[in-house]
């Protein structure tokens, strides 16, 4: 009995021991890189260098990071409160696309590195954890592109801010626009089962209706869907005017490819990403099958050059990726768009709390030109201001061209240079 | 009436495909009760291995597949001699094996996005779409499920015509049995390793074009599916694959046709009504089961 | 004692590393290291597709939340009630062995997944948001007292008439049968014995997250952490998933936080490692019950025949 009882003591010593150095070690690096005093401004965030949304998060890290490269080179930001320019600094971990593990680091950022604010990964998946987070913890948040219906429906929220893409619900509008434009009666939507895409889909069928139309086929797919052979003949059995694919990068890839291997041809197709992905869906797709399609216009299509913070467009372009101007992505310049967000608190920001820095940004909402447009927040931290026109994909030289072809906003009117070809030739 | 036509010539033509796909997981499976989560990590770098075949050499991507078989060959021998003697000894080697497994895949969707990054990659298409009672099914389509008859056919052979195969298939029902009549576990064994993982690499160029592209992450459910289908087409058996293959597909498309919303969900029903309703399978004679 | 032990870990772990997403989620992890516990130290089954329960807690508490406006600790019994029927309704899997098993599991989980993400009752496509039930110290002190009652329970299995039947089961189903053991009536229970322990985590990792969407409560990788921290520590003893968990967890949270390029690599490689040259996890490596250390069970072999018969201490 009294070995039995030994032996346990010894065994628990030892299990006591690696239980504390466990997290001794965890707690290692939290304690070194604490504190955000000592004349920095710390940025925390998140981006995922490995699974199923490192194709996006990689290039929206990049651009955040020429920010602070950016405006560290120019000096500092001014930070109004302490009436004088900081140098910025960013604390970033890696999520690998796990939201699960996204949660812990998000609070890590906030609990021990104690970020001034902090900005979400890519999508609307990764950023729900810190949409909770900053909830919980009144803490700033500036979410990029995570457009959830259900993080700005809640009512007024002053602690999430969401800088690049207007919620997926408001971005279809010009498309339906486009539609009854080109007098389009039978349309055919394919989602995939997701927020971003369910959204969209569900505010055209919604647009529609209003003016009495239904559309011929509207079905959803899971979002992990990569065969679409039937699927396509489906389609095509229905006749359509117009074929919506509302998919992430891979769903529109499968779906193009397969029109393509089929040799189907519908007279308008949209798609949302070739136009945020223009070299990758070049690589993948080919510029022949993209051509005449249809695709939301973001930057660097949209070429917005008047701007009263950071860069204009091209100055953008030319310094992002000297030489290499064609490779930068919409990705990147909403990486650096969030920074500017981030920018312009700061600048007016009335205190350093929280609520402080929120309403620095609330001092220029609707007022602020960035490279992406008007940014402008409603009450629940939503943008609204950033509206995409639609653009169409016409064959220039080897490749192709993006035209627009229908704007969002009255403003954008002056940007249209052409009109959308329809029906769309044949190859 | 088209719409179903459509869906019964794809959904048959496909189904040859993932046949082709089930066959290596059934060796390893079926000979060693190794759980290879790792078989669509397989399948994928066959795929990577298309492409690069393509973008640096321009070549048709089919030649990926006489190239891949003797490179998978060697990996399968190395894989096997550093990890399943291990395993055969440990008390639960099924288990064992699925988490060995895990871990591999891991490590081959981690090499994966180190060499090719994360984005999806494609391969040029085979060539015009064919016609077939006046509609148009792709090239890369008819190719696949044309190239996965003769893989079936040499599985067949290989089990039913070779004195290893037939050692094979002594081990695959009762290996207790075959061992005491004389086969040479070992030599079954590594052979049906290396031969599994053989036939996992060569439908790689296959699954690039069917699964419209891949990335390192696209292994994962391929390995799902590959076990629905051996599980439904028996342990052991080619034919039973290959019809195994061919219901999936056909499942597959007539739920594209008809209920959209569900095609996720048709492997995994498959799976438990299968296993519940027929644990040996459509096409077994007998397995172990609890 | 070690129960004690466990609780002033969990207890003083704010004071150690105030991340309390961090420390909730190990605690979560706990749990469902134990659940595969029971369910694979105890009765031999690898429940691959046990992320199902965890994903049927989940959803089980946030309806709850959101269509009858329940509190926090309802949501936590409504969780476990959920992952209950659901482990009610996959039991004729149990029918199944080894492989099978765990794929058949698998495919359950999935199929939940595309239920639950496809339909709209259940905010599959525009994502889960709940209000906040608990502080989150609030909600971390309940995930200790939840970690600390199920160790409880564990204990209470092992040394119980149950605990000994499963034990005859997992090593001769036949002969426990033969020895008047109901198999198919103890397997059950302790199956939805772990179906419950990860309702309860599924009801705290919802109330911790609160916004989600239905890919992340069934996500497989879950499934596989919580098999890999179990077996690390060592399956069939007490301590030894805690220990694993604790251990793993932390070095998962250290690796991550230090930002290696490689992670996948590493985690991959370790759980290789650790299949061929650890099987019987860490608690074997400390001479702990259950499994033996391979060179004792060669050394016993060598000696005598009688090995096998040494009777099972206590404690650990």
């Amino acid at each position: 009995m009294r070995r039995v009882i030994f032996k346990t003591y010894r065994r628990l010593a030892l299990v006591g021991a690696l239980v504390a150095s466990g997290l001794a070690v965890a707690a290692l690096p939290g304690a070194a890189s604490a504190g955000a005093s000592g004349g920095v401004i710390t940025v925390g965030t998140l981006y995922a260098n490995t699974g199923s949304f490192a194709t996006s998060s990689m290039p929206e890290y990049a651009g955040l990071q020429f920010w602070v490269k950016q405006v560290n080179a120019a000096g500092g930001m001014y930070v109004a409160p302490l009436k004088k320019k900081e140098q910025v600094k960013l604390v970033s971990f890696n999520d690998q696309s796990d939201p699960a593990t996204a949660t812990t680091l998000y609070n890590q950022l906030l609990t021990q590195n104690k970020v001034n604010v902090f900005v979400a990964d890519f999508g609307s998946v990764l950023t729900a954890p810190a949409v909770t987070i900053a909830k919980d913890q009144k803490h700033l948040l500036f979410d990029i592109t995570g457009s959830g219906t259900s993080f700005f429906s809640s009512g007024p929220n002053p602690y999430v801010v969401l800088t690049s893409l207007p919620v997926s619900a408001v971005w279809p509008k010009p498309v339906v626009g486009l539609l009854s434009s080109l007098k389009i009666k039978r349309v055919a939507i394919l989602y995939c089962q997701n927020d971003f895409d369910q959204a969209q889909a569900a505010a055209i069928q919604g647009f529609l209706s209003k003016e009495g139309l239904k559309p011929v086929y509207f079905q959803g797919v899971p979002t992990t869907q990569s065969d679409y052979s039937t699927i396509v003949q489906a389609i095509k059995g229905t006749n359509p005017q117009a074929v919506l694919e509302f998919g992430y990068p891979n769903n529109d890839i499968a779906f193009l490819n397969q029109l393509k291997s089929t040799n189907t041809h519908f007279n308008f197709v949209l798609t949302p990403f070739p136009g945020q992905l223009p070299t990758l869906f070049q690589q993948d797709v080919g510029a022949k099958a993209l051509d005449w399609g249809y695709t939301y216009a973001v930057p660097p299509i949209l070429k917005i050059n008047q701007v009263n913070i950071g860069l204009g467009l091209n100055q953008f372009l030319a310094k992002f990726a000297p030489g290499k101007e064609s490779s930068v992505n919409f990705l990147n310049v909403a990486g650096y768009n969030a920074g500017l967000a981030i920018q312009a608190a700061f600048a007016h920001a009335t205190s350093m709390s929280q609520l402080g820095i929120r309403a620095g940004l609330t001092a220029v909402n609707g007022k602020l030109q960035t490279l992406e447009g008007t940014f402008a927040l409603n009450k629940a931290g939503a943008q609204v201001g950033e509206l995409l026109p639609v653009s169409q994909m016409v064959p220039a030289g080897s490749g192709f061209a993006y035209k627009i072809v229908y704007p969002a906003t009255p403003a954008q009117k002056a940007m249209v240079n052409a009109t959308a070809k329809y029906p769309a030739p044949k190859a | 009436m088209r719409l179903f036509e459509y869906a019964l010539i794809s959904g048959v033509l496909y189904g040859l495909f993932y046949g082709f796909i089930g066959v290596g997981l059934n060796l390893l499976f079926g000979v060693m009760r190794l759980v290879n989560l790792a078989h669509g990590d397989l399948v994928v770098w066959g795929g990577y291995l298309a492409y690069s075949l393509t973008t640096s050499a321009h070549v048709n991507p089919l030649w990926a597949i006489p190239i891949s078989i003797p490179l998978a060959l060697v990996a399968g021998f190395l894989l096997y001699v550093l990890t399943v003697p291990r395993l055969r000894r440990s008390p639960d080697t099924e288990t064992s094996s699925l988490i060995l497994f895990f871990g591999v895949s891991q490590v081959l969707e981690a090499l994966a996005t180190m060499k090719y990054g994360t984005n999806q990659v494609t391969l040029p298409e085979l060539g015009n779409p064919v016609t077939i009672f006046g509609q148009q099914y792709a090239a890369s389509l008819v190719a696949s499920a044309a190239l996965a008859v003769p893989a079936l056919a040499l599985f067949y052979l290989y089990l039913y015509r070779t004195r290893l195969g037939l050692a094979t298939r002594a081990v695959m029902a009762n290996e207790e049995e075959a061992t005491a009549s004389g086969v040479r576990i070992r030599l079954v064994a590594t052979s049906a390793f290396m031969i599994g993982l053989a036939f996992a690499a060569a439908a790689g160029p296959l699954a690039t074009f069917m699964l419209g592209g891949i990335n390192p992450t696209t292994g994962g459910g391929l390995t799902i599916t590959a076990f629905t289908i051996i599980i439904i087409g028996s342990l052991g058996n080619p034919a039973g694959t290959a019809a195994g293959g061919v219901l999936y597909g056909l499942a597959s498309s007539l739920t594209q046709a008809y209920a959209t919303a569900w095609t996720g969900m048709v492997p995994y029903a498959l799976l438990l009504v299968v296993v519940l309703v027929r644990p040996s399978g459509l096409f077994g004679r007998r397995v172990r089961v609890a | 004692m070690p129960l004690a032990l466990v609780v002033a870990v969990l207890a003083s772990g704010p004071a150690l590393y105030n991340n309390l997403a961090f420390l909730t989620t190990l605690a979560i992890y706990i749990l469902l290291a134990q659940g595969v516990n029971v369910v694979y130290g105890f009765t031999g089954y690898l429940p691959f597709g046990y992320v199902g329960f965890f994903g049927a807690g989940i959803y089980g508490s946030s309806l709850a939340i959101t269509y009858w406006h329940v509190g926090g600790y309802a949501a936590i019994g409504l969780g476990a009630a959920t992952s209950i029927i659901a482990g009610l309704i996959l039991s004729p899997l149990l029918r199944l062995s080894g492989a099978y098993f765990a794929l058949a599991t698998l495919a359950a989980s999935q199929a939940l997944y595309f239920i639950v993400a496809n339909e709209s009752w259940t905010f599959g496509e525009s994502g889960m948001s709940l209000p906040l039930l608990f502080s989150p110290t609030a909600l971390y002190a309940i995930s200790v007292v939840a970690v600390a009652l199920t160790l409880i329970v564990i204990l209470l299995v092992r040394d119980s008439h149950f605990g000994l039947s499963l034990r005859a089961i997992r090593s001769d189903p036949v002969s426990a049968a033969m020895a008047g053991v109901n198999v198919v009536r103890t397997r059950t229970l302790a199956w939805l014995l772990s179906a419950a322990l990860a309702g309860v985590a599924g009801a705290l990792w919802a109330m911790m997250t609160s916004a989600f969407y239905a890919e992340t409560p069934f996500d497989l990788t879950i499934s596989v952490y919580a098999i890999v921290f179990a077996l690390f520590g060592g399956v069939r003893t007490v301590i030894g998933p805690v220990l694993g968990t604790i251990v793993l967890y932390s070095l998962y949270q250290y690796i991550g936080i230090s930002n290696p390029q490689y992670f996948e690599l590493i985690y991959g490689l370790l759980i290789v490692l650790l299949v061929l040259f650890l099987p019987g996890g860490l608690t074997s490596l400390v001479g702990g019950r259950g499994d033996r250390p391979a060179w004792w069970n060669w050394v016993l072999r060598r000696r005598s025949a009688h090995g096998d018969l040494t009777p099972e201490g206590r404690s650990s």
